[in-house]
């Protein structure tokens, strides 16, 4: 039995706390003494700070486009010209019937992916992206898929990738939060999905909107605003740090009120910045089109992804963004259609913005739902939860663009080559950040536990 | 027989156990330390189904008889079996060490000093197997052996870069023929039984090797080579042992303090005899003495009083409190406070807030499909309830485990103790699983890992898959504790929904019991009309799960047409809301029903899956039984692996072995066991339920436990400061009936808690942690503390306590609705816009109100014995721009106004002062010092730009002082 050491990897030891900070230092104090101190504490205890990687990262940040309701990868980026030649034999359901593609698939840029016409405007970055066609998951329920999405499991209640990302690599602006998730559901797991569990309470996704009531012009961060005139906010803040100062006074060694006052200056920059992050009047009209923003269909999730990079540009360093009602059961060629034609230009438009800025290369960017759908039909015109095999892609921050890995067979009902599981999916997001995710490990409860639990191996084959 | 022959190879086989059972290291097996298990401890391990005797077929497949040839297990059987019963006693058992005594003495009938086979002899011996041909060696070395480095190893293998995936390792022979944790991989001779031959001719689904992404099915010529191996006797002349990471060390560590069982110490003297005031206080000054340290000055009169409102009710004291304690001139004044407070019932709101932390209370199921538990407040009622009635701790504990099961003197005791059993229901839960066996399979592993962590401190759930990587749990001990709750039914309500395929029955109190309620009515119209509306939607429910015309195949999976799948879930939310509202109401008196979660013994025969969803159907409802196996009180099988799909053999319901001393009652067939073990969790005996709750106590009211970890005492956990103090602690605990109250006044009342938080030097160089208890360690206030106190300072707290809550109000409903509005709590809801005590608060999984989230209250699906302590924006944020904040400033500067009338002063100047000094009595239990009144002045004259100020803007001035006095860190703090 290896006794195992309480922090395997020491650059991740979890907020060592300012007492032990202050500990291992020997001096005397006075004001002066007294600041060195406080800054060494500090920097023990910022559990924000950014920090390194366990080797050179590909990708410094993420975009995950979530797809909620599991989108059909048969009708847009999964080919399978079997069913169009079987459309409407019998499928592999009994009774049920095969459903060809609502969409025309064609080869895309140099490298000939193909993908439908449902996402045209995605299909011009075909080279930028790596097509993960074999993904699986174990259940197709939504709140379970979605779960184990997420966190890597629906069994248990964990940290969400987001959180594990951030306590890996901290962030790189500590005016704002390091993960932000833009309009998650509030159900299927709801804050579950974006929660930090037993990792630090820091770590957690700051909720931006939900994805029943959120639209895109309405993004909010709670108690942002003032209750009066920032003079006035100005000269209640500068009276309560001239008390926290008093009371540093009295007790100079008592770290946790230096931590207040650290808070308080965050908070009040948060006020300032956090605003402006979000305020997409700053942006020119060009990009705002380029995101599709002010057209009817495209505005809302335009606006999103806008927002997202405007957070990954000012260093946050995980941005989920959401978006629902991919459930199609019914009405598959109007409804997908609709969506689909509610993402892709923006989603486009954000790959172009992130290219043209030089971030697409350290910034990785994510999309996929929780499972695919099932190549027969349900009804005359919808489909069903499939978690057997799906499709989802990544590109930009060390992906390797242009590629497909792994297939479905010949109707894109189950993977059959090349499978890869959401801990793989997990392994592979973190090895681009330049995290083993066998060494990203929190010890709670006396274990030391992993995104990946005790599985996961990293796609090599998407690792450009 | 010539019994010669088998004596020796059995007793090799003894050693071969103790070495598989011993760290790496190599030790002697003579008797001594690091010496073999005694045959008392072999007995244990042998006897798998845990009924105290063996048969024949566990003794046979006892690791050191399996390796012998056939027919030498039954043969030492039948001479060990002395009274032909055909079961071994442990006495019978004990011959197995007079085994190797000699010729002649086969029964063991004369005592003799047990010998074990040296490890030589070990090696000599080994299990005597055909010689190998060489062809067969070359066959090996030129076909298997390249496979297996190439294909196996970089999974199964003991080497450097290498992993021991699924406790199987390929590149020792022993390892091979031993297999991993589904079976043996290789059989000699059996092409059947060895596994690798199933993983990699890719049989099954679950057991496929090499996996796709190294390559995946290996070639037919390949598979063929194997078999044909296997077949010739697998020769493999490689060496090495079978396991490479000891992953269960059982014996050893069952030696950790924790396991064993308290012993009281006697009070160790001290140097400066004058410091102490309590037995505590010459505990924790010998070990300061010792390391050359003295502890610091003691509090300050008002720190102390500010220290032990909120340690023991989570309010400050009120200006009378202050005051009465500042004049009263008795010999010991902070008794009296102690007393009083002990004595009132927001002690048990602030004492049972802790247990709840513990208990993972929580209003709703959290996890996938968040559901609201409505009657989840009458545990919390209980809790708080128990505490102020000082309960002693074992029935406490008792209660919770198995309060139905107890004896009752009356209906209201009796409702009651069903109410404590709600711990094992309101744990989180994923009522959308579709798979039965895994969902109950995990409602037992939730409440064996509360009930573990809760009561014992112990990860016991980490056996679930495997045997417990430090502590002495195995595998077998975890379905041990599993048969016990799967043989319970668990009652946590909850509504049939679109999402939840779970729903369970809740239990009716008698209405002699006089429990509250909302005490609404359903008039019998009223009522006529729901069940009529019930009853069409049943009808329609039934007509959409029988095939549709045309349909081909069975069963609603089969039925495509999406307006009958829509129609369905509609209809099955309905009728699930009809169903709870009926619930809630008597059918003939129209009254509330108290309704209430809890547990209680399943029955003692057998209902199949199938008949019970049957009969649930032909009522209009849909699935929910319980699996065949988990319907009737029975022993569970072990899960290999912990798969729900992978039942192994049955283990007896039993208590962690490692964790017995003494007898425990023996759980008889006819009972779930829950009451043996609340019996055995608070028996003498138990090493931990009286040390984990002192411990607690100790941590709540010291910032720290004695043992840092307070959920965790295993070899992972941290060790006690001072683990004299620790367990004569415990012992007098249990000794002196296990009062909590007690136990509190003890500590609070030793001197050791009444020190100041100053800093010193010296002392903390030596002990930065402050483990050794030189001064109070500087804490924070908990979120309550911080809501409650705001309230308290504004003049605007509630002490009574509310019915109910605000979930149970909503009643049955998934939280955030079935993305309608109508359903579900609202955000203003979810964050209870009320005065009441923050206990009182609802406790939505995953949505807890936002004043609680931000402060650290814990995740309320996990154990918590200890709370974190943040300072991020988001608090900062909260303090400095919520509505809720700006009104309990609000308040309080109303208040602070209204003092002007009193009439202390004219002068506009000392009226400003007064008023600032009542604020900080208010908000600090302090006056404020000079400076802090210069800066005041400079506030309001800065505010008001120095002119006389119209009543609203004075009004904004003092809320924007009292807010900062609210966010300013001392509040927060607890000195």
């Amino acid at each position: 039995m290896n006794p195992t050491p309480p922090f395997p990897c020491q650059q991740f030891m979890p907020l060592l706390s300012r007492r032990a900070a202050l500990s291992s230092v020997s001096c005397g104090f006075g004001w002066l003494a007294f600041s060195a101190l406080a800054a060494r504490a500090a920097a023990a205890d910022k559990p924000l700070a950014p920090k390194q990687p366990h080797f050179t990262p590909r990708a410094k940040r993420v975009i995950f486009l979530c797809m909620s309701g599991g989108p059909s990868h048969v009708d847009t980026f999964d080919y399978k010209p079997r069913l169009v030649t079987d459309d409407g034999k019998p499928g592999s359901r009994p009774g049920s019937l095969w459903m060809a593609p609502k969409s025309e698939f064609k080869q895309r840029g140099k490298s000939g992916l193909w993908i439908s016409d449902f996402f045209p405007n995605v299909a011009q970055h075909a080279d930028e992206l790596a097509l993960l066609r074999s993904m699986q998951t174990d259940l197709p329920a939504h709140p379970q898929a979605f779960l184990r999405m997420h966190t890597g499991t629906s069994q248990f209640v964990r940290p969400s990738l987001g959180a594990w990302a951030t306590y890996g690599l901290g962030t790189e602006n500590e005016n704002l939060p390091g993960f932000i998730t833009i309009a998650p559901p509030n159900n299927v797991g709801g804050a579950q999905n974006y929660g930090s569990a037993f990792l630090p309470a820091i770590y957690q996704g700051t909720r931006i909107g939900t994805g029943n009531r959120f639209s895109g012009s309405q993004a909010q961060v709670k108690n942002l605003q003032p209750p009066g005139t920032p003079q006035a906010q100005r000269l209640e803040l500068d009276l309560i740090q001239s008390l926290n100062r008093e009371a540093l006074a009295r007790d100079p060694r008592n770290a946790e009120v230096e931590g207040v006052i650290e808070s308080f200056e965050l908070a009040f920059k948060m006020q300032s910045q956090m605003p402006t992050v979000l305020d997409l009047n700053k942006e020119s009209d060009a990009t705002k089109k380029l995101y599709g923003v002010g057209d009817r269909d495209t505005d809302d999730f335009g606006r999103k992804c806008l927002m997202a990079r405007r957070f990954i540009e000012a260093g946050v360093r995980f941005v989920e963004v959401g978006s629902g009602n991919w459930d199609h059961h019914f009405n598959l060629s109007t409804q997908l259609a609709r969506n689909c034609t509610s993402v892709d230009k923006p989603i486009a438009g954000l790959l172009t913005d992130l290219k043209q800025r030089g971030l697409l290369k350290d910034t990785l960017v994510i999309w996929g739902g929780e499972f695919g759908r099932t190549p027969y039909a349900q009804g005359n015109d919808g489909r069903d939860h499939n978690n057997k095999g799906f499709t989802l892609w990544m590109a930009g921050g060390g992906a390797k663009g242009g590629t497909s890995y792994g297939s479905t067979d010949d109707y894109g009902a189950e993977a059959v080559q090349d499978k890869v599981s959401i801990h793989d999916l997990h392994a592979t997001i973190l090895h681009l950040l330049g995290l083993n995710h066998e060494k990203l490990t929190f010890r709670y409860a006396g274990r030391d536990f992993r995104l990946t639990d005790v599985k996961g191996e990293v796609v090599k084959g998407v690792v450009g | 027989m010539n019994k010669l022959l088998w004596t020796l190879p059995l007793s090799v086989g003894i050693a071969a156990v103790v070495l598989a059972q011993q760290p790496p290291a190599k030790k002697g097996f003579g008797p001594g330390p690091g010496g073999p298990p005694d045959p008392a401890t072999l007995f244990r391990f042998i006897d798998t189904n845990r009924d105290g005797k063996v048969d024949k077929r566990e003794f046979a497949n006892a690791p050191f008889t399996k390796s012998q040839p056939a027919g030498m297990a039954d043969a030492t059987f039948t001479v060990l079996d002395t009274n032909k019963d055909g079961f071994l006693s442990t006495a019978e058992f004990q011959g197995i060490a007079a085994v190797r005594g000699g010729p002649g003495r086969p029964g063991g009938n004369e005592p003799t000093q047990p010998q074990f086979a040296t490890p030589k002899a070990a090696t000599a011996a080994k299990t005597p197997e055909r010689a190998t041909s060489p062809e067969e060696l070359a066959f090996f070395e030129s076909k298997i052996r390249p496979v297996l480095v190439e294909k196996c190893y970089k999974c199964h293998a003991t080497g450097e870069g290498n992993k021991v995936k699924g406790g199987l390792v390929l590149d020792t022979r022993e390892g091979a023929r031993k297999g991993g944790d589904s079976g043996p991989a290789v059989v000699p001779g059996d092409t059947k039984k060895s596994l690798i031959l199933e993983a990699i001719r890719y049989a099954k689904n679950d057991l496929q090797m090499p996996p796709e992404k190294d390559g995946g099915k290996l070639s037919d010529a390949v598979i063929k080579d194997f078999e044909r191996w296997i077949q010739t006797g697998a020769a493999d002349p490689r060496t090495g042992g079978a396991v490479a990471k000891k992953e269960y060390d059982g014996l050893k560590a069952k030696d950790h303090w924790a396991y064993q069982p308290p012993k009281k110490s006697s009070v160790p003297a001290v140097k400066n005899t004058s410091w102490p005031r309590t037995d505590i206080d010459r505990f924790l000054l010998a070990n300061l003495e010792s390391k050359g340290l003295a502890p610091v000055a003691d509090a300050s009169k008002l720190t102390l009083l500010r220290r032990v409102y909120f340690d023991l009710i989570g309010l400050p004291p009120t200006f009378d409190e202050v005051n009465a304690f500042l004049d009263d001139k008795s010999a010991d004044p902070l008794a009296n406070v102690v007393d009083k407070l002990l004595a009132s019932p927001q002690f048990g709101e602030r004492w049972g807030r802790h247990w709840l932390d513990v208990a993972r209370y929580a209003e709703s199921t959290g996890k996938d499909v968040n559901t609201a538990y409505p009657h989840a407040w009458r545990y919390r009622d209980y809790v708080i309830a128990a505490f102020n009635a000082d309960k002693p701790y074992d029935r406490f504990v008792r209660e919770q485990v198995a309060g139905d099961l107890l004896p009752s003197a009356s209906d209201k005791q009796k409702a009651e103790q069903l109410v404590a059993t709600g711990f094992l229901a309101i744990g989180p839960r994923g009522l959308n699983e579709q798979n039965a066996r895994l969902f109950y399979l995990d409602v037992a592993d939730e409440q064996i890992d509360t009930l573990s962590q809760a009561f014992l401190g112990t990860t016991v759930a980490c056996a679930r898959c495997h045997d417990h990587k430090f502590d002495p749990i195995s595998q077998k001990d975890y379905y041990a504790l599993a048969g016990i709750f799967l043989s319970t039914d668990t009652r946590y309500g909850t509504a049939q929904g679109v999402q939840n395929r779970r729903p369970s029955e809740l239990f009716e109190l008698p209405k002699s019991a006089s429990a509250p309620t909302f005490e609404r009515t359903l008039t019998r119209e009223a009522r006529a009309g729901v069940e009529k509306q019930l009853a069409d939607k049943r009808n329609e429910l039934r007509g959409l799960f029988t095939p549709a015309p045309g349909q081909k195949g069975k069963g609603p999976q089969a039925d495509n047409d999406p307006r009958r799948t829509l129609d369905r879930l509609r209809l099955l939310f309905e009728t699930g809301q009809l169903e709870s509202q009926l619930k809630q109401f008597d059918a003939t008196t129209g009254e509330e029903k108290a309704l209430a979660m809890g547990v209680q013994d399943l029955p003692r025969t057998q209902t199949s899956e199938r008949t019970a969803n049957f009969r649930r159907f032909a009522e209009g409802r849909i699935g929910g039984g319980r699996p065949d196996e988990f319907s009737a009180i029975a022993d569970a099988a072990l899960y290999t692996r912990g798969d729900a799909s992978k039942p192994a053999e049955k283990v007896a319901r039993a208590f962690p072995v490692a964790l017995t001393h003494g007898t425990p009652s023996r759980i008889p067939t006819y009972a779930s066991g829950r009451k043996e073990l609340a019996e055995w969790l608070t028996a003498a005996g138990n090493p931990l339920t009286a040390r984990v709750w002192v411990n607690r106590v100790w941590g709540w009211l010291l910032g720290e436990g004695l043992v840092d970890s307070p959920d965790n005492f295993g070899t992972t956990g941290g060790k006690p400061s001072n683990p004299a103090l620790l367990d004569t602690l415990a012992v007098k605990f249990s000794e002196g009936g296990w009062s909590t109250k007690k136990l509190v006044r003890e500590i609070v009342l030793s001197r050791a808690y009444q020190l100041s938080s100053a800093h010193d030097e010296k002392n903390h160089l030596a002990d930065p942690e402050n483990r050794l208890q030189w001064r109070m360690s500087p804490r924070r206030l908990d979120a309550e503390g911080v809501r409650d106190a705001m309230l308290h300072a504004a003049g605007q707290l509630d002490l009574k306590a509310p019915v109910g809550s605000v979930v149970a109000l909503k009643g049955d409903f998934p939280i955030d609705g079935p993305n309608t509005a109508a359903l579900g709590l609202s955000e203003t809801q979810l964050n209870a816009d009320t005065t009441h005590r923050s206990v009182y608060l609802p406790i939505v999984r995953d949505r807890e109100p936002e004043v609680l989230d931000l402060f650290d209250f814990p995740d309320a699906s996990l154990v918590t014995g200890k709370r974190e302590s943040t300072s991020v924006p988001a608090q900062a944020l909260f303090l400095l721009n919520s509505p809720f904040v700006a009104d309990q400033a609000g308040s309080l500067a109303n208040r602070l106004l209204r003092w002007q009338s009193s009439g202390v002063s004219a002068d506009e100047s000392a009226q400003l002062k007064e008023r600032v000094n009542v604020a900080y009595w208010l908000t600090l239990t302090r006056p404020p010092s000079a400076n802090e009144s210069k800066a005041a002045q400079d506030f309001f004259a800065k505010f008001t730009g120095g002119k006389p100020a119209s009543p609203a803007l004075q009004a904004a001035a003092w809320t924007s002082y009292c807010r900062a006095l609210f966010a300013s860190a001392e509040f927060r703090q607890l000195n």
